[in-house]
């Protein structure tokens, strides 16, 4: 019975050569669990949404390239996800002169690009020549030619620079969050990246791996270089059921937004994975078609050019049923252009517009409307009736374009609903202008002010409701006009929050668009993921990436 | 005769293919919201940047004159770029194609080898429980859309060729099983039988040369089919195939891209179609 290590002794015990060998394969079997734990545990996976268009973080446009940009490149200065404040990255520190013209940064040292590379001011001066490129039509170089191209840059010591616009740049310290710095010396730019991930792989139309950048500058507090994570795998999704599934199934580590249906059906059954972070930047509007050519009735025009009917159909509505109904309670009554989670741009004097349909038909009145058999008619007769184009596909918006029905029907109004895709929809509104009113979101990822200028200038052609005008066409479209460059053509804080107070004062009078609601922040996060910390701004549950950590349960699942 | 036929093919195929593009680039420029790009409603873009975008689309106003650039760049193995990827349409095929070659082709199989299996067990069986179960089998796979069929295979993690091969299984069954029970219903089979010959040798030797010619035919028709399916299974189940590139390009009115997928596709049912011909007319080629 001695003979062999395993074997039990007449009592039923075991020999001291069992006991020792059951020790080491035990000890053993853990140490392997633990390598492949370590070995597997710090993949995070997670779904983007579209295929990202581009690589080049100069080029980026599009929510999945940003993602990637955000994960992979490195910035001067970064606005918080969390804070809001601007915090320092490349940059040590910076000075901006009091005329907003001019920006100096001191540049942090030993800091490599991914393939070992120093950085340097060379760099920098080479970004800004680069995005300064008329021929390149950078996205992100707009907000850099704000007051023109010739942009100067001066390298004055390898960690010293200074950039010179020709006119002041409001919140110029702030737009260098979005440009990324790419590498003047690298035989393989695209290749070198100052972020805490570099892009390892990418199969089209499947997923895109990432791979933490050896040489990335940022240290934890224990000295430990970051990110704590070896890799990231994101699958190119663009179907949410699935992405749900997958996510169910352990095989996704995140959902960055999620829509509230999923949202709450996963509350219900796992109450941990999901986060509200409660109001976004994101909107749901209404506007009515102004344009003075578009091939509408002159009648109908003259309904959508007052602002007694804008404010009419605005106090009929019920946003608190918008958010209950549609959004089940995550979504909260809009104001204006600024939500509630823009802590300092934000008029907090102006509330909801109420519901209150007495109060509309009295607005409707003094503009001569007047109820005939249970319909609203104007002063000549007319009934009021007119559409709302919306994209179809889109479930919220299909909800509330109902709701709106609803609303409306009660002050006798007639509203049909019109779902069109969104190329076509786009040209109506954008084009063509055959529409009569149209419900869409504002998608914000800004938080300044000045990104909105494309909207409230009179001229521009983001001025939805009445674009590209030669010259104001209403007083109160002049004023915004003058209230938008007053903010834009100072760096003081005050003045331009003072301006841009009285916008939203405006826009909330005249209701050229009529605000729905701001929706929240949802997500759903693996409770194997550590550190994460979801939050309004994009990127909602990763924007601490370099600091997540995936815990070794998960792992098993996986 | 054999290489007039295959000279005749191919140049029908060439005719088609090039007339199959036209019409399709026509069709997407004449489309709703076609010369439009979603960036346009990015207000963080400047008035140049927003012309930028617009002039990317103004070659492709004139139909005629895209048409025959991208035929000129084609000719010289430049098929384009696609609008929506930014990316070289050729490396997007390159890249997509052997996945929903993968998918049909499985797919293919798999549906063939379920119609054929029960329909040759029908046939050979001759008792209604086969002929209940063939007929059910199908009409209920029939009944329901393909996209019904794709959202399933998401929901039980089962892979893209099961959800292929049960849309084409219906169609394969109900005209093959057909095809068979007219070539029993003919009066040689009647006196096989009187002879005593074996169900299977009757199989073998006499429906199938009948039937066979129009199976052949009905196989090239299949590839289409499987082809057609791809578009909602790889779309709804995130495969990167050909089909799932083709719901993209068509959301977003991608001219370039879509004008090659028309081509591809065409050719590849029109291959389909035609090797099914030539086969035919080689296994079988008609009495002088």
């Amino acid at each position: 019975m001695t003979g062999h290590p395993l074997s039990f002794r007449k009592r039923g015990r075991l020999s001291f050569r069992a006991k020792r060998g059951i020790s080491f394969i035990l000890a053993l079997s853990c140490l392997l669990t633990l390598a492949a734990v370590a070995q597997n545990s710090s993949q995070l996976r997670f779904c983007l949404r579209t295929e990202p268009k581009t690589f080049d973080p100069l080029l980026v446009d599009d929510e999945s390239s940003l993602a990637i940009r955000y994960l992979t490149g490195g910035v001067l200065t970064r606005v918080d996800r969390h804070t809001q404040e601007l915090t320092p990255e490349l940059a040590e520190s910076w000075k901006v002169t009091p005329d907003g013209k001019q920006i100096n940064f001191k540049l942090r040292h030993d800091v490599h690009f991914s393939d070992g590379t120093a950085f340097s001011a060379d760099d920098v001066a080479f970004t800004m020549k680069r995005l300064m490129d008329p021929t390149l039509h950078s996205p992100v170089g707009d907000e850099f030619r704000a007051a023109g191209n010739a942009v100067i840059t001066k390298v004055i010591a390898p960690d010293q620079v200074s950039i010179t616009f020709p006119g002041p740049i409001v919140g110029i310290d702030r737009i260098f969050d979005e440009l990324v710095i790419v590498s003047a010396h690298s035989l393989k730019k695209e290749a070198a990246v100052l972020g805490p991930f570099m892009v390892a792989e990418y199969k089209a139309g499947s997923s895109v791996l990432l791979e933490r950048n050896p040489n990335y500058w940022k240290k934890d507090s224990q000295g430990r270089r970051l990110p704590y994570l070896d890799s990231i795998h994101l699958d190119i999704q663009s179907n949410r059921d699935v992405e749900m599934l997958r996510f169910k199934r352990g095989e996704l580590d995140l959902i960055n937004v999620i829509d509230t249906d999923y949202f709450d059906r996963l509350a219900s059954s796992s109450p941990q994975l999901v986060h509200d972070a409660g109001p976004s930047l994101d909107s749901d509007f209404l506007w009515f078609n102004q344009v003075a050519a578009a091939s509408i009735p002159e009648y109908k025009r003259a309904w959508f050019r007052s602002a007694n009917f804008r404010r009419a159909v605005s106090e009929a509505l019920n946003r608190e049923d918008i958010a209950r109904i549609v959004y089940n309670g995550h979504a909260q009554p809009a104001v204006g252009p600024v939500s509630p989670a823009n802590r300092f741009w934000f008029n907090s004097t102006l509330k909801p517009e109420p519901h209150n349909p007495q109060a509309s038909l009295d607005r409707l009145k003094a503009d001569g409307f007047h109820m005939q058999n249970g319909t609203l008619v104007d002063k000549s007769g007319n009934p009021v009736e007119f559409s709302i184009v919306t994209n179809a596909g889109s479930k919220p918006r299909e909800r509330m374009g109902v709701l709106i029905q609803e609303d409306l029907g009660k002050i006798g109004m007639k509203v049909n609903l019109v779902t069109l895709d969104f190329p076509s929809l786009i040209e109506r509104i954008s084009q063509k202008f055959n529409y009569e009113a149209a419900l869409l979101g504002f998608h914000n990822v800004s938080l300044d002010p000045t990104d909105q200028m494309n909207i409230w200038m009179s001229s521009a052609e983001n001025h939805a409701w009445n674009p590209q005008q030669k010259s104001p066409e209403t007083a109160w479209e002049a004023e915004i006009d003058k209230l938008m460059r007053a903010q834009a053509e100072t760096s003081d804080a005050k003045k331009r929050k003072q301006s841009f107070d009285r916008v939203q004062e405006i826009v909330y009078e005249q209701a050229p668009f009529i605000y729905l609601v701001n929706l929240n922040a949802l997500s759903a996060v693996s409770t194997s993921v550590a550190g994460a910390n979801p939050g309004i701004l994009f990127p909602q549950t990763f924007w601490n990436a370099e600091r997540l950590t995936l815990t070794g349960t998960a792992t098993a699942k996986r | 005769m054999l290489v007039r036929k295959i000279v005749g093919h191919l140049a029908s195929i060439a005719a088609l293919v090039l007339l199959g593009g036209l019409l399709s680039a026509t069709l997407v420029r004449l489309a709703p919201g076609f010369d439009t790009d979603e960036r346009e409603l990015d207000p963080s873009l400047s008035a140049e940047s927003l012309r930028a975008i617009r002039a990317e689309r103004a070659s492709q106003h004139n139909i005629l004159r895209f048409y025959a650039t991208y035929l000129r760049g084609a000719a010289h193995g430049d098929l384009g770029t696609s609008q929506a990827l930014g990316q070289p349409v050729g490396n997007l095929l390159r890249e997509r194609w052997p996945v929903t070659l993968r998918i049909a082709g499985v797919g293919l199989l798999l549906g063939w080898l379920l119609a054929s299996t029960l329909a040759f067990t029908a046939c050979l069986w001759q008792r209604p429980p086969g002929e209940v179960l063939g007929t059910a089998l199908s009409g209920a796979f029939l009944c329901i859309p393909a996209a019904v069929l794709a959202l399933a295979s998401v929901i039980f993690n089962s892979p893209g060729y099961l959800a292929i091969a049960l849309i084409v299984f219906p169609k394969i069954y109900r005209y093959s099983r057909n095809l068979l029970a007219k070539a029993y219903a003919m009066p040689h089979i009647t006196a096989a039988r009187a002879r005593g010959l074996g169900e299977l040798r009757i199989l073998a030797r006499h429906a199938l040369p009948v039937a066979g010619p129009q199976m052949i035919a009905l196989a090239g028709v299949t590839i289409s089919i499987a082809l057609g399916a791809a578009i909602p299974v790889e779309s709804l189940c995130g495969l990167p195939g050909i089909g799932q590139l083709a719901w993209q390009a068509a959301l977003s009115r991608d001219l370039p891209l879509l004008v090659n997928l028309t081509v591809l596709v065409t050719l590849v049912t029109l291959l389909a179609n035609s090797g099914a011909d030539v086969m035919n007319y080689v296994l079988r080629p008609p009495e002088a």
